[in-house]
């Protein structure tokens, strides 16, 4: 069991969490976590293991099937719809397909989060321009995203998910499209971040990512979770971090 | 601030319901609502502008008829039903409810019967009633059965009529066509709302992605509701202007062939400033039928996603 002063700390706590679709195998089964406030940690599993699925509860875009998910002390299960917005809004997400808006240009989308908040214009534009110029977009403001390549869209992406100065920040493959140049200047971003207090977790499939950054390993195998220490191939199958 | 900032950065909007397929629709639906409402609308008030009239012009008058003499000389007969109608007179002139006793001469009667018997009749040579057109004073309280009984002593040829029977025939004619009329009114507003909720779903399924992306970035229900019931008063306030500007030639048209009808009743049936007023409110009223059920099927139809 977590001790109190862990509960508190938690910004996200699992217990017991099931996930399946329809009728189908549970993808994910008896997940407990805990993950304390200001953590880096990234998240590993072959491909089909349940990544997507565990950071989609995470972002709360999906609820368990069974067992309990509390985010930011805020039991998902229970929370009604405003109360789900209110805590999304805490959270920055870098979708692994980007999931930006075609019709809006790189500088409407990244000023979403911010815009939803009800957030004053001449704010949002002071922010969302300084953020561009942070990713090298900003020549390329007014571009939608159908004429952005990849690691222009993934930057877009990312300054979305960080413009709102989220305390938890959600990244899958953030640097799977970036180029070589451009990735360490990401990571410096979101390391930047969590040392400002930002709780992230990076799904990644890159090992060089995980050697070059020495933070804890989340690794999803046989439906369940194991967490290994920095730098730690073998893994301690620790459960709570 | 980067010296490669643009001076006017344009905002666009999140949800792109402007080029969404059923605004068109939407348009369309409303004008088409909004005219039937206001040419049905205008009926109603016509029809409560004439029962208005009817009751205000009959409430202070009455009609004595005095039964034409049977006597087989017609010249006595004229002065018999005469002698009759000047006795009526006198009880009629002699109430103090009474304000006015004028019976209507040879050419008012003939002028009533012409449409029946047509022209070039004289009124001395038929055994027709004579008509006594009686107005009484404003607020006074008349007890019908007992002026009935005073002319009955007077001339049993005299009979009363204060228009209550075949008056509350027409008013129980109108009522139904009204309430006809409003149940055209209700169904207008029940298809109306419809079409705005069905178009309303087909727009949110279009626009399925972009929401989920909206509420991952913590946007709350009421922020997408608020968009499409922003939309949705605008396109029905474009809607009810189109209906409304081919409404109100069409109720002036009806009213001009109303006008041509003989008898003067239809004719009476004349909008107030105020029934105006009300008809060329109704794209604003459209607006905010449209806007709130917009609102309320977002907010439902929301309700099921996560």
């Amino acid at each position: 069991m977590l001790n109190n002063t862990n509960q508190q700390n938690a910004i996200i706590e699992m217990q017991n969490v099931g996930i399946r679709y329809g009728q189908g195998p549970e993808i994910l089964s008896d997940i407990k976590l805990s993950l304390r406030k200001g953590s880096f940690h990234f998240l590993t599993g072959k491909s089909g293991a349940g990544k997507t699925s565990l950071l989609s509860m995470m972002y709360l875009a999906q609820k368990p099937s069974r067992g309990s998910v509390s985010v930011f002390g805020h039991n998902v299960n229970f929370a009604n719809r405003d109360a789900l917005a209110m805590l999304r809004r805490k959270i920055g997400v870098v979708f692994q397909d980007f999931r930006l808006i075609d019709h809006l240009s790189a500088f409407d989308n990244v000023a979403l989060p911010l815009r939803v908040c009800g957030m004053d214009e001449h704010e949002v534009r002071k922010r969302v321009m300084e953020l561009l110029q942070w990713v090298e977009l900003d020549r390329s403001i007014q571009a939608t995203p159908a004429t952005l390549s990849g690691g222009e869209k993934q930057r877009v992406a990312i300054a979305r998910a960080v413009i709102n100065r989220p305390e938890l920040l959600l990244a899958d493959e953030p640097t799977g499209n970036v180029d070589n140049d451009i990735a360490p200047k990401l990571m410096k971003l979101f390391v930047e971040l969590n040392k400002l207090g930002t709780t992230v977790v990076i799904a990644t499939h890159s090992e060089k990512l995980i050697t070059d950054f020495a933070y804890p390993r989340l690794h999803l195998q046989n439906h369940g979770l194991k967490i290994f220490a920095p730098n730690d191939p073998t893994g301690l199958g620790v459960r709570h971090v | 601030m980067s010296k490669q900032q643009p001076v006017f950065i344009a905002r666009h909007e999140e949800l792109p319901l402007k080029n969404d397929s059923t605004s068109l629709f939407l348009q369309i639906m409303v004008s088409i609502a909004v005219f039937l409402f206001a040419v049905t609308l205008s009926g109603v008030l016509s029809i409560n502008a004439m029962l208005q009239n009817w009751n205000d012009s009959i409430l202070g008058s009455l009609t004595v008829q005095i039964m034409p003499s049977t006597n087989i000389n017609p010249d006595k007969a004229v002065a018999e039903t005469l002698a009759h109608q000047n006795k009526a007179l006198d009880v009629l002139r002699n109430l103090d409810y009474i304000e006015k006793a004028q019976p209507l001469t040879d050419k008012q009667l003939e002028k009533l019967i012409q449409p029946w018997l047509g022209d070039g009749i004289e009124i001395k040579d038929l055994p027709v009633p004579r008509i006594i057109d009686v107005k009484i004073k404003k607020g006074a309280d008349v007890d019908f059965m007992d002026l009935a009984y005073k002319l009955a002593q007077a001339t049993p040829m005299a009979s009363v009529d204060n228009h209550k029977l075949w008056l509350n025939k027409l008013i129980q004619f109108a009522d139904g066509i009204k309430i006809l009329a409003l149940s055209v009114l209700a169904l207008v507003v029940m298809i109306t709302s419809g079409a705005i909720f069905y178009t309303t779903q087909t727009s949110l399924g279009l626009h399925k992605y972009t929401i989920e992306i909206l509420h991952l970035m913590g946007a709350k229900d009421t922020y997408v509701a608020q968009q499409y019931a922003k939309r949705s008063a605008v396109l029905a306030f474009q809607g009810g202007i189109i209906g409304l500007l081919i409404a109100v030639p069409t109720i002036f048209g009806i009213a001009s062939l109303a006008h041509q009808i003989e008898g003067g009743i239809i004719g009476e049936a004349k909008l107030s400033g105020l029934d105006w007023l009300a008809i060329v409110s109704l794209p604003v009223m459209a607006s905010v039928i449209a806007m709130l059920t917009a609102y309320y099927t977002v907010k439902q139809t929301l309700q099921r996603m996560m």
